[in-house]
C-alpha cells in the first residue's frame, strides 16, 4: 500500500470563510435531529467523460454524507438544467433552480483525467446565501479517487459543522479470512481490506498510535500472548512486551508516549503503564481480582478498565496520578470493553443483557447511561471515530462476525466489512 | 511393504487410543498402587498387554529413566486428561480434582515430562476478560497438581481465553466442553 499523495489546494474561500451568513450552519452535537436538504449532483467531465470515475465519486460522497445523518437528499429525478452545468464558481450556479427544489446546499464538481493524473474540482454551495462554502481541487492518481471523495466529504462536514469528518481515516481489525486470526486495515467504509500480519497463530486486539502510522496488538507468534508494535507502511515489527503470562489489551496514551496494558507477570492480571521502549513505568492496579481492558481518557489522566473485584465484571476508573479507583457501572451482570470518547464526555462499553451483549454509553461520572443497540446479535468492542461522531463495533449474528458502524446516538447502523470471514475487534485510527 | 507399515501404524494408533481411554477407568487401581510406591506400572501393563511389545518398551523406559523421547512424551501427555470448569469459574470441581489426581500420578511417575497447562474459556464474555480467566484456570490446575506432589518445574501455563474452542457451536453443551484446562507438551 502506498502512501496516498494528495495535493490539497484551498481555493478562493478567504472572503467566504469570514462570512457568518451561511444559512446551513448547524450544531454537530445532534446528528439526525436536523437535516439539511442537500442536492448532490454528479461530477462532470472537464475533458473527456469517464463514467467510472464519476460513479465512484458519486457513490462515496452519497454513502459518507448519508452516514453522517446530517442530510436529506433532494431527489435526483427532480433536478433541473443546472445539474448538468459545471458551475465551479458561485456566479455560474443558478441558485433559483435549487431553491425551487427545496435544496439548502448543493455539491457540484468536475474531474479531469490526464494519463496517470486525476484532477477533481469539488464545491459546496449555500443556496440561501448563494455562496461557495468550500472549494477544493484534488490532484492524485486515478486509483485514489475514493480517497479524494472521502477527503471532500470530510471537508463538507467541516464547513457545515466546524468539525472535520472521519471518512478518510482507517479502521484496523482482526479477521480469520486466511484461517488464522490476523491483523487487517481497511478504509472507514470497509473498502480495500489489507492484511498486515502473517503470524499464522492468533493476533488480537489492535490499537493505533496517535502520533505515527503504527499499530500495537497481541500475538501468540512466539507461543506466549506478547504485545507487538508494527509500522504500517514499512511493515517493521517488534515485540514491545513479552513478560511471562499475559501481555494484552495494549492502548496508546493520547500523547503516544506510553502504553496501558494488562500484564499477569505476578500470576494475576493487573493494569500497567509501559514506555514505548517496553519498560514498566507504573503499576495502576493491585487487586486479586481480574483487571483488564484499559481505555485512556483523552486528557491522559485517567483510565477506564474492567474488573471483577466486586464479583461480576464491571467498569472502573483509575486516576493515574493518585491511583484512586472509582466504580463506573452498577447495572448489568457483565460490563466490558470500555472506550472513552475523543471529547471525553462519554464512555462506550458493552453489557450482557438478555443473554447477549449490546452497546451502551455513560458519562464518566456514572450518570446518563444510554443503550445504543437493540435487536439480534452480539455487539461488542465499541471504538470511537476520531471526530466522535461514530462508533465502530463487532456484530456477531448467528455466528457470523462482522464490523459495523453507527452514529454516536445508535442510529444509522451499517455493516462495513465484506462477507467471507469472521471480522472483529475494530479500532478507528486518528485523522489520517 | 506399504501394507505392513500401515498395519504397524494402525496398531500404534489403536494402542495410543487404548492408553488414553484406559486411563480413566484405572484411577481406582492407581489409587491403591500409588499409596505404596507411586509407580503406575499396573496401568501401563494393563494397556500394553493387549498390544505389541514395542509400546511396552517405550512406556517402561519412560517411567524408569529420567529422560523421555519425543514419542514417549507424546504418549504420556495424551494420557493427561482435560478438566472442566463451571461458567465464569476457575475453582476446581470435585470431578476435576479426581481427574487431576490421576494426572498427578502420571506426571510424578515421569519427572522428565514437561507440560503446558492451557486454560480455555467458552466464547461468552469479553475476550480480554476471558484471557485472564483462562490464565486463572491454568494456574488453578497447575497449583492443584503441585499440591499433589507434581514438581512445579514440570508445569508451565498458557491462556488462550476463548480463542481455541474444543467444539464449535452455541449450546450449553458446547460451552461446557470449551471451559477447560488441557495439557500439551512443552516445546
Amino acid at each position: 500500500m502506498t502512501i496516498v499523495r494528495l495535493v490539497l489546494i484551498a481555493l478562493i474561500c478567504g472572503v467566504l470563510l469570514v462570512s457568518q451568513a451561511a444559512a446551513v450552519k448547524i450544531e454537530i452535537t445532534a446528528p439526525g435531529e436536523q437535516s439539511i436538504p442537500l442536492a448532490l449532483t454528479s461530477f462532470l467531465p472537464l475533458n473527456q467523460e469517464n463514467t467510472e470515475i464519476a460513479a465512484e465519486i458519486d457513490a462515496v460522497l452519497q454513502a459518507d454524507l448519508q452516514l453522517s445523518g446530517l442530510f436529506s437528499f433532494v431527489d435526483r429525478a427532480a433536478f433541473l438544467s443546472d445539474a448538468s452545468m459545471l458551475g465551479l464558481s458561485s456566479v455560474k450556479v443558478d441558485f433559483a433552480q435549487w431553491k425551487l427544489l427545496g435544496a439548502e446546499a448543493v455539491i457540484k464538481g468536475g474531474y479531469r483525467l490526464d494519463g496517470d493524473r486525476l484532477v477533481v474540482e469539488a464545491r459546496l454551495y449555500d443556496v440561501v446565501s448563494r455562496r461557495m462554502l468550500t472549494g477544493r481541487r484534488y490532484i492524485g492518481k486515478p486509483t485514489e479517487v475514493r480517497r479524494i471523495a472521502h477527503t471532500f466529504a470530510d471537508q463538507v462536514l467541516k464547513s457545515l459543522t466546524g468539525k472535520k469528518g472521519p471518512f478518510s481515516s482507517r479502521i484496523a481489525y482482526i479477521s480469520n479470512r486466511t484461517g488464522k486470526k490476523e491483523l487487517y486495515l481497511m478504509d472507514a467504509d470497509g473498502h480495500g481490506p489489507t492484511r498486515l500480519t502473517d503470524h499464522r497463530t492468533i493476533v488480537l486486539n489492535p490499537d493505533f498510535s496517535p502520533v505515527s502510522k503504527e499499530l500495537i496488538f497481541t500475538s501468540y507468534k512466539k507461543g506466549n500472548p506478547d504485545l507487538y508494535r508494527k509500522e504500517i507502511y514499512t511493515g517493521r515489527e517488534a515485540r514491545l512486551s513479552h513478560r511471562s503470562g499475559l501481555n494484552i489489551g495494549g492502548r496508546y496514551s493520547p500523547d503516544g508516549r506510553e502504553v496501558a496494558l494488562t500484564l499477569s507477570r505476578d500470576k494475576n492480571s493487573e493494569i500497567y503503564l509501559i514506555g514505548t521502549d517496553g519498560t514498566i513505568h507504573k503499576r495502576l492496579t493491585t487487586h486479586w481480582g481480574i483487571d483488564v481492558d484499559p481505555s485512556w481518557s483523552p486528557a491522559g489522566d485517567r483510565i477506564a478498565f474492567v474488573s471483577d473485584r466486586r464479583g461480576n465484571p464491571h467498569i472502573y476508573i483509575v486516576d493515574i496520578e493518585s491511583l484512586e479507583i472509582s466504580r463506573l457501572t452498577f447495572d448489568g451482570k457483565y460490563n466490558a470493553t470500555p472506550a472513552w470518547s475523543p471529547d471525553g464526555k462519554r464512555i462506550a462499553f458493552s453489557r450482557l443483557e438478555d443473554k447477549q451483549f449490546d452497546i451502551f454509553t455513560i458519562r464518566p461520572d456514572g450518570t446518563d447511561e444510554r443503550r445504543l443497540t437493540f435487536g439480534p446479535g452480539i455487539k461488542e468492542h465499541p471504538r470511537w471515530s476520531p471526530d466522535g461522531r461514530f462508533l465502530v463495533y463487532s456484530l456477531d449474528l448467528d455466528g457470523e462476525k462482522a464490523i459495523c458502524l453507527m452514529r454516536a446516538d445508535g442510529t444509522g447502523q451499517v455493516r462495513i466489512s465484506p462477507p467471507g470471514g469472521d471480522d472483529s475487534h475494530p479500532v478507528w485510527s486518528g485523522q489520517w | 511393504m506399504q501394507n505392513r507399515a500401515l498395519i504397524r501404524l494402525f496398531v500404534l494408533l489403536a494402542l495410543a487410543l487404548m492408553l488414553t481411554t484406559g486411563c480413566a477407568k484405572k484411577t481406582a487401581v492407581d489409587d491403591a498402587a500409588s499409596s505404596q510406591t507411586g509407580v503406575t506400572e499396573t496401568v501401563v501393563d494393563d494397556a500394553t498387554e493387549a498390544a505389541s511389545s514395542f509400546e511396552e518398551q517405550a512406556v517402561t523406559d519412560s517411567t524408569a529413566s529420567a529422560t523421555l523421547t519425543a514419542a514417549e512424551a507424546e504418549v504420556l501427555v495424551r494420557k493427561l486428561m482435560r478438566v472442566y470448569f463451571d461458567y465464569d469459574q476457575y475453582v476446581l470441581t470435585e470431578s476435576a480434582k479426581e481427574t487431576l489426581y490421576a494426572n498427578a500420578q502420571i506426571m510424578k511417575a515421569a519427572p522428565a515430562l514437561q507440560v503446558i497447562v492451557e486454560g480455555h474459556c467458552d466464547e461468552r464474555g469479553s475476550d480480554e476478560y476471558n484471557l485472564a480467566l483462562g490464565e486463572r484456570r491454568a494456574l488453578a490446575t497447575k497449583n492443584h497438581l503441585v499440591s499433589l506432589g507434581v514438581s512445579a518445574d514440570q508445569l508451565g501455563t498458557l491462556s488462550y481465553g476463548e480463542e481455541v474452542p474444543l467444539v464449535l457451536g452455541r449450546s450449553e453443551d458446547a460451552w461446557a466442553k470449551n471451559r477447560r484446562a488441557e495439557f500439551t507438551l512443552q516445546r
